[in-house]
C-alpha cells in the first residue's frame, strides 16, 4: 500500500481544501499556461515559490515534498537532454546562459507537475465527483469515477493478496528477461480481472437494492457553493493571466546571466 | 396480513437445469425475527433475492408461483419501488459501499429517491446512531474495519426507512464478537423499531435467541417452517445437517441420559440458568 500513499488524498480542513475544484482547476490551468508562455527563469522561479505558501496554508508539505521527490527524477532527466543539447547547438561552448535554459525548462516540468499535485492533494475525489456531477455530466459517469478511485485500494489489496497466493504456488516473478516478466503477470491479472467483474455484479445488485434509477432527477447530499475564498482566487487567476499575456507581448524579461554580468 | 407471504415459489436461473427454489409456501408476520437457515447451496439466499425484487428483475430465468411483499406483487413492481419496503444487507460489506465516505454511503438510497437535503441530514445522523456509527460518518470505506463497514451497510439500507431488513450472512467474514454485535445491533432495530428481519445465517449459537420463527431449507424446499424451541429441538433440523445451538444439543443429550429440563433452551443464558436450577435440586 506504500506505493499509493504519496497520492492519497488526506482528509483535513484549511482554506485551500475548500475552494471549489471547479476554480482550483482553473486556477491550475491558467497556471500551466503560464508556464507554457515563459521560458524565462526569472518567471519560472516565481511561478515555482508561488506555490509554497498555498502549500503551508493546505498544511500538504510532506506530501508535496513527497511528490516533489517523485519529480525529481523525470526533471533531472530534462535537466541533462536540455543542457547537452544547448551544448551541442551552442557549438560547443560552456556559457553560464546554457545551464540557466536547462534550468529553466527543468522549472517549467516542476511546476507543472506541482500545481497539478497540489490540486489533487487538496481535493477531496468526493468534491471532484460533486464538481463533475454540478457541470451536468450525466450521473452515471460521475458515479463510474467515484466508485473507481473509492476502489483502487481494495483492488491494489486484491492484487497483492494474488501476488502472494502465485508466489507460495512458485511463480517466479522477476524471472527472465523483459518480455518473459510481463508474461509472469498473467497469473496474476486474470485472477484480479475475474474477480473484479465478480465483484461488479455484487455491487450492481447492491446498487438495484438501494433504489438505483428510482427518479429522473436524484437529489445530493453536498452541493458545492461558490464561497468568499473561490472569488478571491478567481480574480487572482484572472488578474495573474492577464499580467502574464501583457508581459509576454509588451515586455521583455531579463535574464538572470545578463543581471548578474552587468 | 403477512408482509411476506410466498405460494409454490419455484424459481430456475437461466441456464441451470433444475430450480434453486421448489413449491416454497411461507407466510412471514409484520414485526417478526426471522431466521433462515440450511446447508450451502439450499437456495436461502435465491429466496432472499425473491424477495426484494431482485429474481426475476434482475437475474433471469422462470419464475413460478406468487410472491407479494408489502401488499405488492413482486414481480409488478421494480426493483427501487421494492426498495422503499425491503433492504437488503449482502454478504460482503465492501461490496455494498460505494462512495468515498460514511456518510455518502448512507445518503446514497436517499439520494436515489430523490429525497430533500434537510430530510437526508435528518435520516443519516438517525442511522448511523442506530447502528453505532455516528463517529464514522467522515471516514472512508476502506479505512473501516470490517466490523464497522457491515455497520454502514446496515445503516445505508435502515436510512431507507424499510419496514422488511433482509440480510444475508451479514457477518460471514467477521470474526465471533463482532459477529455478536452486529446481531446485538439487529436485534435492537427488531425490537425497538419493530422492522421485519429475515436474518440468513448459520452462526444459531449466537442468533437464536433472538429469533421468533425459524425456516430451515434444504435442497431449494422449506422442510422445516415454525417456532425456534420446536424445530431445534427436532430430530430432522440435527440430521439435515444444520449446526442447531449447542445449548439445545445440551439439553438432547442430557435427556438421554434421563436429566430433564422443562422448557428447551437455545442460548448459553438459558441453559446455564436451567442447569443451575437442576444442579441445586441435586
Amino acid at each position: 500500500m506504500s506505493m499509493f500513499s504519496g497520492f492519497q488524498f488526506r482528509k483535513i480542513s484549511t482554506p485551500i481544501h475548500n475552494l471549489d475544484p471547479r476554480i482550483k482547476f482553473i486556477f491550475v490551468i491558467v497556471i500551466f499556461a503560464v508556464a507554457i508562455m515563459f521560458n524565462e527563469f526569472l518567471v519560472l522561479v516565481v511561478l515555482f515559490f508561488a506555490h509554497i505558501p498555498i502549500v503551508l496554508v493546505a498544511k500538504v508539505q510532506r506530501e508535496w515534498i513527497r511528490s516533489m521527490r517523485g519529480a525529481a527524477f523525470l526533471a533531472t532527466i530534462i535537466f541533462v537532454t536540455n543542457l547537452v543539447f544547448s551544448y551541442i547547438y551552442g557549438g560547443y561552448q560552456l556559457a553560464p546562459w546554457i545551464l540557466e535554459n536547462a534550468i529553466a525548462l527543468t522549472l517549467r516540468f516542476v511546476v507543472l507537475v506541482e500545481s497539478f499535485s497540489i490540486f489533487f492533494l487538496t481535493t477531496s475525489p468526493d468534491h471532484l465527483g460533486l464538481a463533475l456531477e454540478q457541470s451536468h455530466i450525466p450521473y452515471e459517469f460521475c458515479f463510474a469515477f467515484t466508485t473507481a478511485v473509492r476502489f483502487v485500494p481494495v483492488l491494489a489489496e486484491e492484487a497483492q493478496t494474488i501476488m502472494d497466493a502465485q508466489k507460495a504456488r512458485g511463480l517466479e516473478l522477476e524471472k527472465g528477461n523483459f518480455l518473459k516478466r510481463i508474461r509472469n503477470y498473467i497469473p496474476i491479472l486474470i485472477p484480479l480481472i475475474v474477480s473484479a467483474i465478480r465483484r461488479s455484479l455484487e455491487l450492481a445488485e447492491a446498487m438495484e437494492s438501494k433504489a438505483w434509477g428510482a427518479i429522473k432527477k436524484r437529489t445530493n447530499l453536498y452541493e458545492l457553493k461558490v464561497r468568499k475564498g473561490d472569488y478571491i482566487l478567481i480574480t487572482l487567476t484572472i488578474v495573474m493571466l492577464i499580467i502574464a499575456v501583457y508581459v509576454r507581448l509588451y515586455l521583455s524579461i531579463p535574464s538572470l546571466t545578463s543581471l548578474i554580468s552587468h | 396480513m403477512p408482509i411476506i407471504e410466498t405460494k409454490d415459489l419455484t424459481y430456475t436461473y437461466q441456464g441451470a437445469t433444475k430450480p434453486s427454489i421448489r413449491e416454497v409456501s411461507i407466510k412471514i408476520e409484520k414485526g417478526e425475527f426471522v431466521i433462515l437457515t440450511g446447508p450451502s447451496g439450499c437456495g436461502k439466499t435465491t429466496l432472499c433475492r425473491c424477495f426484494n425484487g431482485l429474481i426475476p428483475h434482475f437475474y433471469t430465468g422462470t419464475l413460478n408461483g406468487t410472491i407479494n411483499v408489502a401488499n405488492l406483487d413482486v414481480t409488478k413492481h421494480q426493483i427501487h419501488e421494492l426498495a422503499r419496503h425491503v433492504g437488503f444487507v449482502f454478504q460482503n460489506p465492501e461490496n455494498q459501499l460505494f462512495a468515498l465516505s460514511v456518510e455518502k454511503d448512507v445518503a446514497f438510497a436517499l439520494e436515489n429517491l430523490g429525497t430533500p437535503r434537510a430530510e437526508m441530514q435528518e435520516r443519516i445522523e438517525w442511522a448511523l446512531k442506530a447502528v453505532g456509527a455516528y463517529e464514522l460518518r467522515e471516514r472512508a470505506p476502506h479505512e473501516l474495519s470490517g466490523g464497522q463497514q457491515q455497520r454502514v451497510a446496515i445503516a445505508s439500507v435502515l436510512a431507507m426507512q424499510p419496514n422488511v431488513m433482509i440480510l444475508d450472512e451479514p457477518t460471514s467474514f467477521l470474526d465471533p464478537l463482532t459477529a455478536k454485535k452486529i446481531f446485538e445491533v439487529i436485534a435492537e432495530l427488531n425490537e425497538q423499531l419493530g422492522i421485519t428481519v429475515i436474518l440468513v445465517e448459520h452462526r444459531l449459537d449466537l442468533t437464536a435467541q433472538y429469533a421468533d420463527h425459524v425456516i430451515i431449507m434444504d435442497e431449494g424446499k422449506v422442510v422445516l417452517d415454525g417456532n425456534p424451541r420446536d424445530i431445534f429441538n427436532s430430530e430432522e433440523a440435527r440430521l439435515i445437517g444444520v449446526g442447531i445451538p449447542k445449548a439445545t444439543r445440551l439439553f438432547q443429550i442430557l435427556k438421554e441420559d434421563g436429566i430433564n429440563i422443562k422448557s428447551v433452551p437455545i442460548s448459553s443464558a438459558e441453559a446455564a440458568k436451567a442447569l443451575r436450577r437442576i444442579l441445586k435440586h441435586d
